[in-house]
Formats: C-alpha cells, structure tokens, sequence
C-alpha cells in the first residue's frame, strides 16, 4: 500500500489530501503562522490516527508528498526577507527603482512607491561589459568589485543578486563576481541572474534575480526545516513543491530559484482543476475560485493551465518566470459595500475574518457580499454555515446596509443588497474579460470550474454573464488546493535566449541550448525518483515577427525516453516558421507571411507522469429530479419569490434539479439561477447547465 | 479648415436619444465594461503590433467615443492622448453620410487642422451600429507611427515652417469598407511611410478596433442600444457632477501662473505659457488668453485638439482618482484657448514638437496655479525633454531603422506634498514602458554605456524630486541624430517653495576633440561610434527644503540622491561621516544652528 499526499498551507487553514489509489481522505488543520511546519506534522499525525498508523508507519508508506506553500508570498507582503544587496553593471544600478516607468496606476499621483528590497546604498556597480554577442567589450574590474562587496559586506547583507548585462549570453562576470563574493562573505545567499532567468531584457531578470535573493534565506530556512522534521518523523522520500509554474519540484532545484515558489498555492488549484476538467470532458475550463477576500481567476486550456513567462507583477515586483496566470481581484465574502461620491463600490476593503461581515456577529458594522447574500436570501441564518462552525445572525445587518446603501443610494435595504451583488458580479466579470483578453482567448469556448468558498454561488450568474453554458463544482470544491498540488507533475520548465533570424537559425547552437536544458532537466528530475523513460519532453521554440515584443511558443517535438534531437534538422527551421505563421493567425486574427519571422529562443518543458486522484466523470446513472428540503424567500437575479432548498449530501449521482435552488453542502453553497438547472455526475460532482 | 472648424469640433454637444431608464448601477457596470473593451484592445495591439514605440513604449490609447463624439469611455494610455481622439472622430462624424458609414467600416484620421494631434498620431476608428443602422458607439484607437513621410525620418523636422513639409496629412479616410481592405487606400499609407514594420503595424490597429467594435456590439446585444445610450448619458453626467462638486470645495479666485520654453528652434527666447485657473462655485475656467502668439515662431505650435488634451490630463490627475474619465470632464470646464496662439495655431503650421513644448506647460501651469489651493494632488504631468532623442540610420538595402530613444531613465519625477518624487516619470506616464538595453541592442547598432542617477539633480524640498538620469549611449554606425533641447534654462519647476529640478542637457561626440553641446536644435549626420550624453531633467521638489527631516536628507545622501555638499547648501542639514563607509549622521546641534541663521526652524523641533 502506498500513498500520496498533498498539502496546500493557507491564511487560516492548512488542507490535507491523501491519496491511497482512488480513495481520497481530506483533513484540515488550523495553520501555525510562527512555524508552518508545525500544522503539517499536526495535520500528518492526523491522517495516521485516521489511517489506524503510528505516524512513522503512515511517513513510510507515504510515495510523496506534495506541498504548496505560501511562505514566499507571506515575506512578500511582510517586506521580512533577507538585507539584501545587488551587483550590476556600471552605469545601470537604477534599473529596478526606474521598473521600465511601470506605475500601478496612472490617475493617482498619491500612489506611493514600492517598497525597496534593496535601497540604493546596496545597488552597486561594477566596471564590465559584454555585448549582445556575448563578447568581453570591458574585462570584469575586480578591484572595483571587491571594493563594491566590502561596502555591502559593511551593511551586513544577507543576500547577494548579481545582475550584468547579457550574461544570460555569457555568464563569465557574474561566475567570478559570485567567487569574489563567496571569498569576502562565505555565509550568504548568492543569486545569479543567468541561473535565476537566463534570458533579456535586464529589468525583468534583475527584478526576478533580486526578489529571488530577497526570499532565498527565508524559503530555503522553512524547506530544510520542514524536511528535517519529516525526516525525522520517517518520512525517506524526496518533499516535492509547487511552483508557480504548476509544476512540483524537488528542494535540490528549488535552492537556487526559491522565487518559483511564488503563487504556489493558487497554482495547486489551477492545476486541479485542469486534471478535473479533462476526467469530465471540459478541457477548456474558466477556473474561478472566490473566497473571504480574494478572487482568483485563471485559464485552462486543452487540459493544461499554460504557465506564461512576463510582464508578471507580483507584490508590486516584477517577476520574468513562468506562472500560472491567476488574476486576483479583491472581492468576496468579506468584501464592503459602499457608496463614495454617489457611486456604489464594492472592495476591494474587505471585513477579513475578523471582525469579519456584520453576520458573523464578532462586531463587524460595514456591509459585506456576505451580509448582501444573507438579505438575498441566497444564505440563511438557520442554516449551518462553514461546516457548522457557526450560524449566521440577521442582527444588524439591515442597519448596516441602511447606514452605508440604501441611505445614500435611497433605496430599500434589500435592493442596496441587490445592486451590491450585482456590482461584484460585474467586477469579477470584468476581471474575467481582462485576464481572457491578454489571452486572446473567447470565454464563451470555456466552462467554469467554481470553487473556494463563495465560487459556486455566484458561479451560475457569471458564466450567464459571460456567455458560458457550463458550470463545474466538484463537491471537494472547498478544499480543493490540496488535491491540485496531488494532480500536478514534477516538471521543469525553463528557456534559454537566442535571437537571430529564423532562416538563419544555427541549428547547432540551437541543439546545444536544448542539450543543456535538458541535462538540467534529467537531473532534479531523477533526484525526484524518476527515470529518463518517465519523462515527457516538449522542445520548444520561442518566435516573433521583426519589431514584436511579445513571442509565441512554436511546438517542434514532444518524445519519452532517452534524449533524441534528431528532429534539429535542416528541415526544421522551415517547420518552426509555418507554424508560427499558423499560431499568429489564431491569436491576433492576422499572419505575415511577408516577413520572415525571428527566433528569440529556445524553451524545454520537461515532464514526469504521478498517479493522480481518479476524478470521475460521466452520467450513467439514471436521472431523476430530486427533491428539495424546504423552501425560502430569496432573490436570484429576478426578484424576491420562494425558492427551492436542497441539502448537498443527501443528493445522489443522477439527481437533477430543474429549478431555481439553492443547494447547501458542508462548506459551500451553490445558487441555480433561473434558466439554468443541476444534475449531478457519476461521481457526485455538480454540474450547472443552461436549461 | 479654420479656427470655426475647431470651434465646432470643440463644442459642447448634447446627450444621445434614448428613451430607456437607467439606473446608477446599471450604467456603472457599462462604464466598466467600456473601459475592459478599451483595455481589451490596447492588449491586443500591444501584443501584435511590430513597432517597439507600441508594443514596448504602449503608446497606444483606447477610447470609445459615442454616436455624438463624446468621449465615453477609455483605458490604459497616456492620458494627454487618451483626451484627444474624440476631436478627430467627431471630424470623421460630420461626413458619415458623404462617407457611406456603415458596419465593418474603419476609418484613420490625422490631421491637426481636422481635429489631430500631431501627424504621427494616427486615430483608427470602428463605429458600431445598432439594429436600426444607428451609431452606438465607436472604437478608437490612436498610435504613434515611428514615420508618417514628410521630409524627414521619423516624424520630427526643426526647421518645418509649415505642416506639409513633416508628413502625409489625413483628414479622415476609410480604410475598410464593409470588413474588406482597401487595398489601394492601405498601400499608398505604405508607401508613404519609410518603416518596415508599419504595414504590421496598421494591420494590427484595424483588426484591434475591429475586436472593439464587437465587444461593443456584444453589449448593445446584451443591454440593448437604448439602455447603453442612456448609460452613456449617465456616466458622462455623473462625472461632469462629480468634477464640478470637486470644485465646489476650492476656494474662489483666480489663481494665474506662466511658465517659459527657453526658445524655439530658430532661437526666439522664452516662449511664454499662461494660465489663469478662475474658481467661482462648482465652475471652473482655464484661460490661456496672453499665452504668446508671435507669428514668427518656428515648430512651437501646439495643435488645439493637444491643448485641450493636455490641459485636461493635468486637471484630472488634480481631482478625485475614481472619477470616471470621459466627455464630463470637458463638460465640467471652461476651456478657453486663444485663437491664433501657439496653443490654438493658425491652419497649416507644423505640429510634430508642439506635441512636446508648449504641450507639456499648458498642464505645468496649471498644476503650479492651483498647487495653492490643491497642494496635496499638486504633480506637473509633464515630460520636459525637448523631443524624442531618437537615432535613425539606414541599413545596406536602404531600409530605416529607427531607435525611437525612449530609453529607460528617470525624468521629471516631481515630489508632491508628503511623498518625494519616485520612480521613473510623472504618473500620468506610468503605462509608458521604456525601452531596455538589452533589447534595443539586439535590434539597433547602439551600446548603452550608462543611465544612471545623477545626485542633486532632483529639485530640493520638504519633499524632494526624483534625480534625473545621464543617458549614455554609443551608436556604432553613421546615424542622423535630431534634437531640440529645452529646460535648460528653464527647468521644470518646484511648487511651493520647493526648488527648480536641475536643467536637461545634451552633448554629443563625447570624449573627442568634436565634443559639443547642443544649445538649441540640430539635425546633424554623424559618423560610427559617436557618443551621446544626454541628462535628463529631475523632478521638481515640493516644499522649502530647510523644512524637510534631516533624517531624510541623511538617507537621501546614504541613497547618492543628495550630495553631502547639497544637504548642507540646500537643506542646511550639517552631516557627519563618509557615505562609502556608510557611518553619515546628523550632526544635530550644526544642523539647528544653520536652520537657525537662515531663519528657519528645524522640523525635527
């Protein structure tokens, strides 16, 4: 017997899933933000109770253990990472202050700056230079440079980013500026832009370089700690952890890019959610997950959540790495309602957990989406709310609503609900649009999978706002991270840059970037237990017409087994260029054919296959409509009339529901609005479809 | 064409027909959807477009402008530019019926005297009609073409005297007719460009409002025509409402300010902008009545449809954030712009630098009028270069390349009441991203050698300006350089007390016996290796400096933003210590005596 483990660390809780062929077991923990590896131990020793094991027995028959941390994002937001100093080239220490121009918003000139991770006093420069070509235009000053180290070294940095101008093409300066380094300060982190992001242009690596260098001490401190405990505990297999990327990787690859951990939570849940999504026939999937603050939006496609490198900002930082784009828009259940200068708005204040919404009753008094679906009638206070934990009260909700709505709007409390409701429909619609617009991508191709704690209740009337006929909830949907982080496989995804002109490509240089990737590759990835024959290998080649600023990723070979670049041939720029014609005609309306496009580089995703959790699909059970518990007064979307209550777990594969409900499980709520109905698959999901 | 063409592009027009109700949130959620298919489009041209002023600098402005030629809604951009692209539409609107307007129609206008901005702004446009066959609404999208033809590469002449000599002019054309290219239209604007990659680029602005004008039609279908009118009605009053109650608050009076441009490019000296800013209740009035109108005056020309955009950038970034930006802004004031001026010239004079000077000091002067009376959203939008420092070349075959010269550096960053200036530019400039070294250098035959932050550049004040960055770039082939330098005498300025930023400066043939300063305008041919230094002015500071924390001026010299010589000098803060050692202090009782002699108190007490 083996089993597999997933663990996804939030805010508040710390969710388990554990894996024993196709029998999932979920458990959840309260978080221990002093020592996050604390609550994994707490939630380990209490699958082992749950399993009839002694927590060594459960470690040792445990394959993997999958983990999401938000360790890197919480430094982020506490501004706690390491004093960290930079290395550059001279004439170029103001880079990462200037960030392109970039400001967040260009009406407020009260926007206030970032704050630095590395002031200007430990941005220092070094006389060198190399050229586009790679070539020494000026030999690396050492001197200069020792000097430039012994004034960090007098400000105590922690840390060191070294960032020179196309080492990604040559690496040599910041190879000897990292051994200058370690003679003068044994003891610090070292982050190497050409390791961290081998690729142009010089802000996006020297941001990633340097939020890499910020994060490294504290993300490498947690890891070792946390696996010095699991060993210890008997747990002898590598601890794999999601990146960004939606891949899992080992420690040994995550020391030297601590910053792929970033966003590592959410990305557990998009890859979820792609894995659910292709075992039920939707592989295109709008992945919505909309909690107490929060709400995260991302695209699957073709069963994959494609991991973009760029113009990623992150905590107000740039980071050039491949993430899975999750849009964040700050509206959910805590979010206030309020009117400023006449116009209603909604977050992105939110009420957080505590004093939390007006209902919750721990002295909240601003009006939440929470209190606006308790008016609605879409929540109940007889209802048990978030497990049973505790029940919602009606007390001072419609004073509040009368107080910050209804009174500067003059309208009665329920409509201020109404409209407050149909505000962050439309918010999160429009957050939708615009994530779906950068993709190029039309959500009336996609099906929703909605989850966290609010999504599947107003997932009905936005997929009918957006034109999507499908909605997905799977009824783990609550605790859904952990089970992402279990469907994800250890992958590594990296590129290397090479700009010149398609027909000119040197097929040589091309084949040794992909042989050196893929060595990088082979290696963390048999460190992770898995053998060249377990692994996929996609070659890839980045293009873009003369001028453009933006590639695309051309497909040129996916093999298993042992390495074979056989298809570098002679033929093959002629292949690269026709389908990159055919992918710019599909994403922008539009091909060249005209203009001889250019290569910009080279990009190798490389692929181990895990046992997944067996999500079902399918509607073999017979139909029948089922019957609902009760009835209660509520509004969804066409004014107030008697609408249908079903209790979750006492419906059945095969259960259909052709009304207006509101169906209550354990952990959430789903809404079927009016033109709509449920049924429920072979497996006991829920899907929402247009009647 | 003639000051009564401008006057009737520029009047106030009424609310679109519509029967329907609307109700606050219903057009909220409109309004937000205008601004997601502004901003859908703006991505798409980003993403496809091949000019690096585009799809790098993101000089691309979505707006959606209604069946009236009101602007209704709009997204990422550059805010001067954002305001513009109603005044060409509304040209294009007065000819639909002559024109044959119909759906799938796309048209391009660029002419100053017709409603443009200078002429390598090109405004794209797709109406979107309702099943009536009436005009809901209509997708612009306005770029800047890397050259328009004209006499010289890249848009910029310093010596035009009039606008023929500086590219094509088109009043408004259609493009596409019925969703099929003109074929023979699109070619002769090929023809007439010198780049390579404006072909690309044009097809990329057509088939952007062309996704506009769906999404458009998408939410006519959704709403229905009538309801999207009056929620357009709604938006436009609301803000109109919203500014005006603004102004209600300010104190009534008239707050006048001038600001100076060292000289034209011929050498005529101090080119004078002014503004009197008149409060009086919820009505506000810009005058720019004794602006300078002297007739002799070379390439200072700054086209009406650029002053009225430019005024109103700066108003709105002097008021509430989160009101909507649309038609109601222009509703809510009194623009008065005198005919004749360099800010409402008379047809046919050049208009490529006038975009620039005196563009910019319409929103200067009217930031430094009411900073009085709006010290905390007091921040000139303004960018104090001369031009572009752009490079052109030709390649072997004849092709011109062209390094536009929006390079990353920091540039008149000015500080506003409690923050210091940061970042790169002002914030109206946020979305404008600059080019990188790296890129450019596997592009163009140039070395960036430096941009990095001069100390004591940035204007002294209780809160400081943004030093400005010394630009140093090396260009391997023969290349034409164009430049025209201002600031130099008069910088930008500081508010309230605050100093001046340091001037803007240019040399070229750095470091050879040819070494010269640029003193006024020059289009120059110089040979293969030529080094250019180019400082870019700071940001304006805020505030008399002998007020600010000598803490902060302590870690402003730790930072190299000060030098310890200028917190002594300009912020009397006496200071103890080396700066490589990292040990500076006040040295508080010095500090206290120095204030004190100047007559000031030190903040800390």
């Amino acid at each position: 017997m083996s089993y597999r483990v997933g663990i996804d660390i939030g805010g508040t809780f710390t969710d388990f899933a554990l894996l024993d062929g196709e029998r999932i077991v979920l458990e959840k923990v309260l978080s221990t933000p002093d020592d996050r590896s604390q609550a994994v131990m707490d939630g380990l020793s209490k699958l082992a109770e749950r399993e009839g094991l002694s927590l060594a027995d459960l470690l040792a028959r445990v394959d993997a253990i999958v983990h999401g941390t938000t360790v890197a994002d919480n430094t982020l937001i506490e501004m706690n990472g390491a004093v960290t100093g930079l290395l550059t080239t001279a004439g170029f220490r103001d880079e990462i202050e200037l960030r392109r121009g970039y400001k967040e918003d260009i009406w407020d000139v009260r926007l206030l700056p970032p704050p630095p991770i590395v002031p200007r006093r430990r941005r220092l420069t070094v006389p060198e230079r190399i050229t586009a070509d790679g070539r020494v235009l000026v030999a690396l000053d050492e001197d200069a440079a020792r000097q430039a180290i012994a004034r960090l070294a007098r400000q105590g940095v922690e840390s060191v980013a070294i960032s020179t101008l196309f080492s990604f093409v040559n690496p040599v300066h910041e190879l000897r500026l990292a051994e200058l380094v370690r003679e003068a300060l044994p003891d610090v982190d070292i982050s190497l832009s050409h390791e961290v992001m081998p690729k142009a242009p010089e802000f996006e690596r020297t941001s990633t370089t340097v939020v890499n260098a910020y994060l490294a001490p504290r993300v490498t401190h947690y890891l070792d700690r946390l696996i010095a405990r699991l060993e210890a505990a008997g747990y002898a297999r590598e601890l794999m952890v999601m990146q960004s990327s939606g891949g899992v990787m080992v420690r040994d690859y995550l020391r030297g890019s601590p910053v792929r951990v970033l966003a590592s939570g959410p990305a557990g849940g998009v890859i979820g959610g792609a894995h659910v999504g292709s075992a039920k026939s939707e592989p295109d999937l709008l992945c919505v997950d909309m909690g107490g603050t929060s709400y995260d939006v991302s695209v699957v496609r073709g069963g994959e959540a494609p991991a973009e490198p760029g113009w990623n900002w992150h905590h107000r930082y740039l980071i050039g790495l491949p993430m899975v784009k999750v849009e964040t828009l700050g509206a959910g259940g805590g979010s206030v309602c309020q009117v400023i200068g006449g116009n209603l708005q909604v977050g992105p204040d939110s009420a957080g957990a505590d004093p939390g919404p007006v209902c919750y009753g721990r002295g909240g008094d601003r009006p939440t989406i929470t209190d606006a679906n308790l008016v609605l009638g879409l929540l109940s206070d007889a209802s048990e709310f978030a497990g049973g934990r505790f029940q919602l009260t009606r007390t001072g909700v419609d004073a509040a609503f009368e107080k910050h709505v209804a009174g500067p709007l003059g309208c009665s409390v329920e409509d201020a609900a109404f409209d407050c409701w149909r505000v962050v429909n439309a918010n999160m619609t429009q957050a939708v649009r615009r994530l779906t617009a950068e993709k190029g991508t039309d959500p009336r191709d996609l099906a929703m999978l909605a989850y966290g704690g609010n999504g599947p209740l107003f997932a009905g009337i936005q997929a009918q706002d957006l034109g999507i006929d499908t909605v997905v909830v799977p009824k783990a949907s609550p605790a859904f991270s952990a089970l992402g982080a279990l469907s994800a496989d250890p992958s590594i995804d990296e590129e290397r840059s090479y700009l010149c002109p398609a027909t000119r490509a040197d097929l040589d240089r091309m084949r040794a970037l992909w042989n050196e990737l893929d060595e990088r590759a082979e290696r963390f990835l048999r460190t992770a237990g898995f053998a060249r024959d377990a692994v996929s290998a996609r070659y890839q080649v980045n293009l873009r017409y003369p001028g453009q600023n933006w590639s695309l990723a051309v497909e040129v070979a996916e093999q298993r087994g042992p390495r074979d670049l056989g298809f570098v041939d002679e033929d093959m720029r002629k292949r690269v260029i026709a389908a990159f014609h055919a992918r710019h005609e599909q994403e922008y309306g539009h091909a060249r054919l005209s203009e001889e496009p250019e290569v910009t580089g080279v990009r190798l995703v490389a692929r181990a296959t895990v046992p997944k959790p067996t999500f079902r699909g399918g509607f073999a059970a017979a139909r029948r409509s089922a019957r609902p518990g009760t009835t209660r007064r509520g509004n969804l979307g066409e004014g107030f009339t008697d609408i249908d209550v079903y209790h979750g777990p006492s419906l059945a594969p095969g259960d259909v529901i052709e009304r207006p409900a509101i169906i209550e499980e354990t952990f959430t709520t789903i809404a079927v609005y009016p033109g709509w109905q449920a049924c429920l698959d072979d497996a006991g999901d829920y899907f929402l479809r247009r009647a | 064409m003639s000051f009564e063409v401008n006057r009737r592009l520029a009047a106030r027009r009424p609310p679109l027909a519509s029967d329907a109700d609307i109700d606050p949130v219903t057009a909220g959620i409109i309004r937000g959807a205008y601004e997601t298919i502004c901003y859908e489009v703006a991505t798409h041209l980003g993403r496809s477009a091949s000019s690096a002023i585009i799809n790098q600098s993101n000089e691309r402005n979505g707006s959606i402008i209604d069946g009236h030629g009101r602007l209704a809604g709009l997204s990422v951009g550059i805010p001067q530019l954002l305001f513009i692209s109603p005044m060409a539409v509304r040209w294009g609107l007065e000819h639909q019926r002559e024109d044959d307007w119909g759906p799938g129609d796309v048209f391009v206008g660029n002419d100053p005297d017709h409603g443009g901005g200078h002429l390598p702004d090109y405004t794209v446009y797709c109406p979107c009609f309702d099943d009536d066959g009436e005009i809901v609404a209509i997708q612009a999208l306005q770029t800047h073409q890397g050259d328009t033809g004209g006499k010289d590469a890249g848009g910029f002449s310093v010596d035009a005297l009039e606008i023929f000599a500086e590219g094509m002019i088109i009043p408004g054309i259609k493009l596409v007719h019925r969703g099929e290219p003109r074929r023979d239209i699109l070619e002769m604007l090929v023809r007439n460009n010198r780049l390579p990659s404006f072909p690309g680029d044009i097809a990329a602005m057509i088939s952007a409002t062309q996704l506009g004008a769906r999404l458009l039609s998408g939410l006519v279908g959704k709403y229905g025509a009538d309801s999207v009118r009056a929620a357009t009605n709604w938006n436009i009053a609301d803000t109109e409402r919203r500014f005006r109650a603004q102004v209600a608050d300010w104190p009534d009076g008239q707050y006048d300010a001038d600001v100076f441009i060292d000289h034209d490019t011929v050498g005529n000296l101090d080119i004078r902008v002014h503004v009197s800013c008149r409060v009086d209740g919820d009505q506000l009035t810009i005058d720019m009545t004794d602006t300078d109108d002297r007739p002799e005056l070379v390439c200072v020309w700054n086209t009406f449809s650029n002053s009225r955009g430019y005024a109103m950038a700066q108003l709105a970034s002097m008021v509430d954030p989160t009101i909507p930006k649309n038609e109601g802004l222009f509703d809510a004031v009194d623009l008065i712009i005198p005919e004749g001026s360099i800010l409402q010239p008379p047809p046919n004079k050049p208009a490529a630098l006038g975009a620039f000077h005196p563009a910019v000091e319409v929103g200067e002067a009217i930031c430094i009028a009411l900073s009085e009376i709006l010290p905390a959203r007091s921040s000139p939008q303004v960018y104090k270069i001369g031009m572009p420092n752009a490079v052109v070349g030709f390649d072997a075959a004849g092709t011109m390349w062209l390094d536009q010269g929006v390079d990353v550096r920091a540039s008149d960053a000015s500080a506003t009441q409690g923050i210091d200036g940061w970042g790169s530019m002002c914030s109206g400039l946020g979305n404008l991203i600059l080019a990188s070294a790296e890129e450019a250098e596997s592009r163009f035959p140039v070395l960036n050698l430096s941009r990095e932050m001069t100390p004591d550049t940035g204007g002294a004040g209780q809160w400081r300006g943004q030093p400005g960055t010394l630009n140093v770039k090396q260009v391997l082939e023969p290349f034409t350089a164009v430049a025209w330098m201002v600031s130099m005498r008069h910088p930008l300025r500081g508010l309230l007390g605050g100093d001046d930023a340091a001037p803007y400066s240019c040399r070229y043939r750095v470091g050879t016996p040819d070494e010269s300063r640029v003193e006024n305008a020059i289009s120059v041919q110089l040979p293969a290796d030529t080094v250019t230094a180019y400082q870019y002015g700071g940001g304006g500071g805020f505030g008399d400096p002998q007020l600010r924390d000598p803490q902060a001026v302590c870690e402003d010299v730790l930072d190299e933003y000060v030098s310890l010589e200028a917190a002594r000098d300009r912020y009397g803060v006496v200071l103890n210590g080396s700066v490589e050692g990292g040990d500076v202090q006040v040295d508080v009782e010095s500090t206290r005596a120095l204030r004190a002699q100047r007559g000031r108190e030190p903040s800390a007490q």
